[in-house]
């Protein structure tokens, strides 16, 4: 073996830079190590011994070199067993990319999503929110809405009518169901025979009409309709609420329009037409191109109704209005087919938020 | 209603493409089905016109619209040349008419005519086409030509079959047959009008006339009729008969009172412009109780105050004058004379439509009602409905909706045999599928379940809220949970199967979060499996039920027999009324230290935990060391425990108010307990 030269220590340095690195473990690692640095067979080891066979004028030089050695190795050392451990993978380390232990969160149904979407928006303008049974008598989901025995809507083909009456939840013996409601307005109806106004309430129900299912129509629906009276409430008053709802639940930029129409229970009465959200009123498919996407129809509450339920007509004025919740769900979601709203399978429930 | 545009110009001088005059009419209130252009400017338009307006099923009654929308002035009938035939009235030699029931047929005209065979002129037949009416023969065709120009329906006999030349206007007897034109016999009733001759029945008044009068190839001598019929009465007949027509569908809304004589005029001047007929003497007007106009009183005022909107007097005047309402004015607004073709108007609040409507809605500000009180208190169910949602959601449910009506055979299989003549039934059901009302939540919610474990679902979780119906107990609100497939499924634990205890528990946590306590014993349930079946009550009532469903509902509702699907339902009105009201004051926290025992005991394993915890709570009251809680952490059957026993660990929890508790307080109330327990249930202690 040759004597150890000024470029030996680099030379020595490098290798042992070379080795460390292609050890594979802390393990391979400290055998590198000890190959440069242990007491026994090690290259500074070696380098020592050769102080005493050497000549008396390269003692001096080979010593200074040995130790040179030992102290960058040792330097170079403490340096990657600190890196080393500082990278090493914890005692119980867990994989922390596995998948945690979620408690499994259902979903509201879409109807409800948007129905207590709806409910916000209302409550904001200081409505109340008012529930009322499904099955009912026909005074109140005829009669006192203006629709005497004889009127088209109340005939077989719109209406489901029970085999047997039901008695009704007060329990006295003239409360008699009769059929299921084929609107909310019946819960009107009973809110003003409870109450004096001013009145301001929405009313959120599943109703009911003798359709067959088809992309479109559904058997049992689900309204919410609203009622304000009070004195001095104009149709202008109407058009601003309705602004206010489309403008929440539809698109800030939201205009709405009254078409006239007819309902026997309001006069004057409208349906009432969104400008379209999705072009901002230009025309687009949603829209069939006319700019304005139709959500409901609303009026003046017939006087004929005010005298049925004992409010003073010439007092009092009031505005109604109805929308489908299952259409505003259609229009904000894009559902393609209203049988989706019952079949509750979870691939389309699951879309809908907590 | 199609309404050749072209036909309106006889009317209104109008020059505006078809497709403007739709949008514009469809902002005053008459919805446009279609446009179809025909060429030439002329086109024809498909207007829905609403139930209140018969008077719009009619040429002339929407160019009246037309023309008001458009400001524009209107040629009425009588101010064409030759349009109405001067007509005498009188009595006629040829026919004689009888009103028998002046509330039935307050009016009723008819003319006499000798036919000319002549075909029907192109323009006639083109016109009629464009409106959808097929050309028939020259005189039927003049009458659909009246019924679509003036909305009102007139009808022809064969004079010479008539008995006696006479036409009586009655009800008919009871068990009183007519064949009508289409051939049908149909049996009639005394609340049905007919027109008789003096022998028999010849028309159904307003509906549908009779084959032995019909108008044919032979027929040389007929008879108009053009008469006012009762709109109820019409529409009743029709019903019963199950027969409409274009005649019913306008006498049931309501026709012109005073159009049957404008309507023969007009019939006659068209039969005598193309040649088709000759009329005989004088025409018949029997009118006993001539009605005379509503006039209405229309305040300025409450026109502002109803549209929120201040018209000006010159536009009101404009809009009646237009759609020829007579108005005058008065200090406080105008009176108005509402034409006998206007049927739908009748308050004062139907003029304001009309102004409101032809003023235009567009005008309307966006207006606010005033707020004068706070918002009334809302329904207390829909707050309590929210929490339950969201109890449930966090349980991993999800919101189903189902139909309130449901097959008979499913819900019978809900309820006990008793209880199946408390199911409500559906009168007049779309289908089997849907002839009652649901008893219970359930069976909509396992056709549910069925529906997604057939689309490959494993996992489900289900819940609903919502309306159940019995003659029993009338119309209560539930909510109801299905469960099935795996529960809190993760990598580092086997797959659990839901079971009974996960429904239990979805109660339990309702029930917490509602502020009920609930308490649960076995029952037998027909559609629960045996020995997985809980009643849920709460101070003695029965708010509710939990159970794996059996096997043979699953297959029926279409899901594999083997699935284990549990359920529960609880009554929510039963639960509201058990609720205890919001936590008033709170306790103080303790003050001193509790002290906790185990104990594990072996007792048979036929005797139920809650009966347990009952020996446990009646045996710890009064003992020198106050026993707080009792809570079971194992339960556990096998290796080392006899057969039919169990061993379960208990845990209590000692703990007084005032006190630090010492041992010996703590073991003299511990060896009570277990005393007890050895006492009244041979318990062993491990
Ligand atoms: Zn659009």
């Amino acid at each position: 073996m040759s004597l150890p030269a000024s470029s030996s220590v680099a030379e020595q340095l490098a290798a042992f830079e070379r080795e460390l690195a292609t050890a594979g473990s802390l393990r391979d690692a400290q055998a590198v190590r000890d190959r440069f640095l242990g007491r026994k067979n090690s290259v500074v080891a070696s380098w020592m011994q050769m102080i005493a066979s050497a000549p008396v004028d390269q003692k001096k030089l080979i010593g200074r070199y040995a130790n040179e050695l030992k102290q960058q190795i040792e330097a170079r050392w403490t340096a990657y067993a600190e890196a080393a451990e500082a990278n090493a993978r914890p005692a119980g380390a867990v994989d922390v990319t596995l998948p945690g232990r979620v408690p499994r969160l259902g979903r509201r149904h879409p109807l409800t999503v948007v129905r207590d979407r709806m409910e916000g928006i209302f409550t904001r303008m200081g409505f109340a929110i008012v529930e009322g049974p499904e099955i009912e008598d026909e005074w109140h989901c005829f009669d006192a809405l203006n629709m005497p025995a004889e009127h088209p809507a109340r005939d077989m083909q719109d209406t489901l009518y029970l085999g047997a009456p039901v008695r009704g939840e007060s329990g006295r013996p003239d409360d008699r169901r009769t059929m299921l409601r084929t609107h909310t307005s019946s819960i009107q109806i009973r809110y003003m025979q409870a109450h004096t106004p001013p009145i301001r309430i929405v009313a959120p129900g599943r109703v009911y009409r003798r359709d067959d299912l088809d992309l479109t129509h559904t058997p049992m629906f689900t309204q919410m309709e609203g009622l304000v009276v009070d004195e001095g409430i104009s149709l202008a008053d109407l058009k601003g609420t309705l602004l206010a709802f489309a403008r929440d639940m539809f698109s800030e930029r939201a205009r709405v329009r009254f078409r006239p129409s007819f309902f026997p229970y309001t006069e004057p009465s409208a349906e009432v037409d969104i400008s379209c959200w999705q072009c901002d009123g230009r025309g687009c498919a949603m829209c069939k191109q006319t700019g304005w996407v139709e959500i409901g129809g609303c009026g003046m509450v017939h006087p004929a109704v005010f005298e049925a339920v004992g409010i003073d007509a010439e007092r009092y004025t009031g505005f109604a209005f109805g929308v489908g919740i299952e259409r505003v769900a259609i229009l904000r979601h894009q559902v393609q087919d209203i049988r989706l709203f019952f079949e509750n399978d979870l691939r389309f429930l699951e879309q809908f938020p907590y | 209603m199609k309404l050749l545009l072209s036909w309106v110009w006889d009317f209104v001088d109008i020059d505006v493409p078809a497709r403007a005059i739709a949008d514009t009419m469809a902002l005053r209130g008459f919805e446009v089905a279609s446009v179809e252009d025909l060429g030439g400017g002329d086109a024809v338009i498909d207007f829905e016109v609403t139930a209140n307006r018969p008077d719009c099923l009619s040429v002339i009654g929407l160019a009246r619209e037309i023309a008001t929308a458009y400001d524009l002035p209107m040629r009425e009938l009588d101010a064409l040349p030759n349009a109405l035939a001067s007509v005498h009235l009188g009595a006629s030699a040829d026919v004689a008419v009888t009103i028998e029931d002046a509330e039935l047929c307050p009016r009723y005209a008819a003319a006499v005519a000798d036919l000319v065979p002549v075909s029907t002129p192109a323009w006639m037949s083109t016109r009629l086409q464009a409106s959808g009416v097929r050309p028939i023969s020259a005189f039927v065709d003049i009458t659909n030509y009246v019924l679509l120009e003036l909305g009102h329906p007139m009808h022809a006999f064969d004079l010479d079959t008539l008995a006696q030349r006479q036409i009586r206007v009655r009800r008919a007897t009871a068990g009183e047959s007519i064949t009508t034109l289409d051939g049908a016999a149909r049996t009639l009733d005394p609340e049905m009008l007919v027109i008789a001759d003096t022998a028999r029945p010849q028309a159904v008044a307003g509906v549908m006339g009779g084959a032995a009068s019909e108008v044919s190839a032979t027929t040389t001598r007929i008879a108009f009729e053009s008469a006012y019929f009762k709109p109820a009465s019409v529409r009743r007949t029709s019903k019963r008969l199950g027969l409409k027509t274009e005649a019913s569908s306008r006498f049931e809304r309501g026709a012109d009172v005073n159009a049957p004589v404008v309507a023969l005029r007009r019939a006659i001047a068209l039969m005598q412009q193309i040649g088709a007929g000759v009329l005989r003497g004088p025409a018949v007007d029997v009118y006993p109780a001539p009605r005379s106009p509503l006039t209405l009183h229309l305040r300025r005022d409450r026109l502002a105050r109803v549209l929120g909107l201040r018209v000006p007097d010159a536009d009101v005047r404009r809009i009646l004058t237009s759609l020829r309402l007579g108005a005058t004015d008065t200090a406080d607004g105008w009176d108005v004379v509402v034409p006998t073709f206007r049927v739908d108007l009748l308050r004062e609040v139907d003029l304001i439509e009309e102004v409101g409507r032809h003023y235009g809605f567009d005008k309307l500000d966006d207006a606010f009602p005033e707020m004068r009180q706070a918002a009334a208190l809302p329904d207390a169910r829909i707050a309590r409905d929210q929490l339950v949602r969201r109890v449930l959601a966090s349980t991993g449910l999800s919101e189903a909706v189902t139909f309130g009506f449901i097959e008979r055979r499913a819900a019978e299989g809900f309820v006990a045999a008793e209880a199946s003549e408390s199911i409500v039934a559906v009168a007049n059901p779309l289908s089997a599928k849907f002839d009652v009302l649901r008893p219970s939540l359930l069976p909509g919610l396992l056709d549910a379940v069925a529906h997604n474990r057939r689309h490959g679902r494993r996992d489900v979780a289900l819940y609903e809220i919502g309306a159940r119906f019995s003659h029993a107990s009338g119309e209560t609100r539930g909510v109801a949970l299905a469960w099935t497939g795996s529960v809190a499924e993760h990598w580092s634990t086997p797959a659990r199967m839901a079971d009974f205890f996960d429904a239990k528990g979805a109660v339990e946590l309702l029930c917490s979060a509602l502020g009920v306590t609930a308490t649960f014993e076995p029952i037998r349930e027909p559609f629960l499996v045996p020995g997985q079946a809980a009643r849920v009550t709460t101070g003695g009532r029965t708010i509710g039920v939990i159970g794996q469903v059996s096997p043979a509902l699953v297959e029926r509702a279409g899901a594999p027999r083997q699935d284990a699907v549990v359920v529960a339902e609880l009554d929510l009105d039963a639960v509201d009324a058990a609720r205890q009201g919001a936590v008033e004051s709170v306790k103080p926290l303790p003050r001193y230290p509790f002290v906790v025992r185990d104990l594990s005991i072996v007792v048979s394993d036929a005797l139920p935990a809650e009966i347990i915890r009952g020996t446990i709570q009646t045996a710890g009251h009064g003992q020198p060391a106050p026993l707080v809680a009792v809570t079971f952490f194992d339960r556990y059957q096998g290796k080392g425990v006899p057969e039919g026993s169990i061993s379960l660990s208990l845990r209590l929890t000692f703990q007084a108010p005032d006190r630090t508790l010492t041992d010996p307080e703590v073991q003299t109330s511990f060896d009570q307990i277990l005393t007890a327990l050895v006492r009244e249930h041979a318990a062993v202690q491990r």
